[in-house]
């Protein structure tokens, strides 16, 4: 459904460190502040929080009183990397319906090795998968991944090129961890880690967070003139989940994507900023979004350039594959990556006709399956 | 900061759904959810029928035998513990009921597993002498 009155005002990033002392919590606050202090917004005009993570303390009212705000709607936007983008549609409905008129959005971490990561048990992966030695997301996107070279040939040379692209991308950001040229002979030499993922097919974890700020048409034109609007987004959780044979190489993204170009045609959009927890899974949404074939993207990716300067720009930022993966920041990054872009602020890889943009998100594994969440948006700038 | 816990291998903690699943897995059988309203077979156990939503459902034996869907070999591992096993060769079996089914591969040859490869069910002992593993074979 297209949306009508709903814009993207601001974005903060905290600096990604590889570890860090300071809180998630310090994180929030720090990419908050910033958002505020780029759009010239005061604290007291913050009527909505969502908060996206899979650290603790993870409750929105817990979070809002650390920070001392008063507010009208909260929300745990705990979709896993598909958060991002749902908390937008989420406060997007409520501003719709008059609840708020501003709302800030913030997913991060604070990443440390050596405390035990602890999640709410869900039962059918402690008790079907954990118990077998699984390697977690690394050995669910390698079941995908062997599945689809093996089915449509697509090679580790094709899902390389992604890899490369984003690295190059990440050159002129200053927030990417990874900011030295990658080759191809570095992807395909990288450590192995669950056949046939390697190393540099999967995201680093890290420290940091992502904000963003979404008003009413209304307060927005209060705000900025570097006006950025929510067109059209759509979701679908657990696509195939009540089919016992699921084909894996397939994701909810495609009904997604269907929703979507109902509203923008696929030809309309200037640059992706696509989930990218590993190269395959960028892979598979550029076909689930069909721009492509089923089984083409390999080929597709060889034909078109993604760097910031190419033909068919995806990651524009580097992505979480060179930024860094700060928890569920990693929903956000894309989305804020998305603003930079349309508002021309992306210094050094700015894409040079940036009108619109489709973000997606994508989260949660379940069994014998593929994701559990994902989600799509697009993002475009009008005067 | 906290030294990082030492864990060991995990164990399913046996719940009111899935109980008949691991007493069936202890005495060699591996056991299926079938909806007595539409038929469907399902795997994972649930307290509901993923297709009627039907709610009364019966356990049946499969026949312990599938095909490999994909397979990975898994060189780090999510706990620690199981480091010292690895490389671990996790599996997707398709049973021959028509469910998936998430499991490790073990046993003469696994090595040389590819797409498509006939396995068969086998029940691996843990430190609980409750609790047997269904693992797969080569066939």
């Amino acid at each position: 459904m297209r949306r009508r009155k709903v814009c993207f005002v601001s974005y903060g990033s905290t600096e990604y460190s590889r570890k860090s002392e300071a809180s998630v919590l310090t994180h929030y606050a720090d990419a908050i502040r910033q958002a505020l202090e780029r759009a010239g917004i005061s604290k007291k005009e913050i009527q909505g929080l969502s908060i996206t993570t899979q650290a603790s303390p993870d409750f929105s009212p817990h979070v809002a009183e650390q920070l001392g705000l008063e507010l009208d709607w909260v929300l745990n936007g705990d979709y896993g990397g598909a958060g991002g983008v749902m908390s937008v549609r989420r406060a997007a409905d409520a501003i719709e319906a008059g609840h708020i008129d501003l709302a800030v959005l913030v997913g991060g971490n604070s990443f440390d090795r050596s405390t035990p990561h602890q999640r709410p048990l869900e039962y059918q992966r402690a008790n079907y998968v954990d118990v077998y030695g699984y390697g977690g997301p690394n050995s669910l996107m390698a079941l995908i991944q062997r599945l689809h070279m093996e089915r449509f040939g697509t090679t580790l040379e094709q899902l390389g090129r992604i890899a490369i692209a984003q690295r190059e991308n990440a050159l002129n950001n200053p927030q990417a961890l990874f900011r030295q040229p990658m080759t191809m002979k570095d992807y395909l030499e990288s450590r192995m880690i669950s056949d046939p993922i390697r190393l540099f097919d999967c995201v680093m974890p890290c420290s940091g967070a992502e904000c963003v700020v979404l008003a009413s048409e209304e307060k927005a034109r209060s705000i900025t003139d570097k006006l950025v609007y929510l067109v059209t987004d759509a979701e679908k959780v657990h696509y195939q989940v009540a089919e016992m044979i699921p084909d894996k190489t397939t994701f909810g993204i495609k009904v997604v994507g269907e929703r979507l170009f109902r509203e923008v045609r696929r030809e309309e959009i200037d640059l992706f900023e696509i989930y990218d927890d590993y190269p395959i899974a960028v892979l598979i949404q550029i076909e689930d979004l069909g721009y492509c074939a089923k089984g083409e993207g390999g080929r597709f990716v060889e034909g078109h350039d993604l760097t910031w300067h190419g033909d068919f720009p995806v990651n524009t930022g580097g992505g979480q594959l060179s930024v860094g993966q700060a928890g569920l920041a990693g929903g956000f990054l894309h989305i804020v990556e998305a603003l930079r872009q349309l508002r021309g602020e992306a210094e050094g890889h700015q894409v040079k006709k940036a009108e619109r943009a489709l973000v997606t998100g994508i989260g949660w594994l379940n069994y014998g399956r593929n994701l559990g969440t994902t989600a799509g948006l697009i993002m475009e700038r009008r005067q | 900061m906290a030294e990082a816990t030492r864990t060991a291998r995990s164990l399913p903690k046996i719940n009111p759904v899935d109980r008949p699943y691991w007493e069936g897995a202890a005495a060699g059988r591996l056991l299926l959810q079938r909806c007595n309203r539409c038929g469907k077979v399902q795997f994972f156990p649930r307290p509901v029928c993923v297709e009627c939503f039907g709610g009364d459902l019966a356990w049946i034996q499969a026949k312990g035998s599938g095909t490999i869907h994909s397979f990975t070999w898994v060189r780090v591992p999510r706990n620690p513990a199981f480091k010292d096993e690895t490389p671990i060769c996790y599996v997707n079996v398709i049973l021959d009921e028509g469910v998936i089914m998430e499991s490790r591969l073990v046993g003469a040859g696994c090595e040389r597993v590819k797409l498509g490869d006939r396995v068969r069910v086998a029940f691996q002992e843990t430190s609980s002498p409750e609790i047997k593993l269904p693992v797969f074979e080569l066939a």
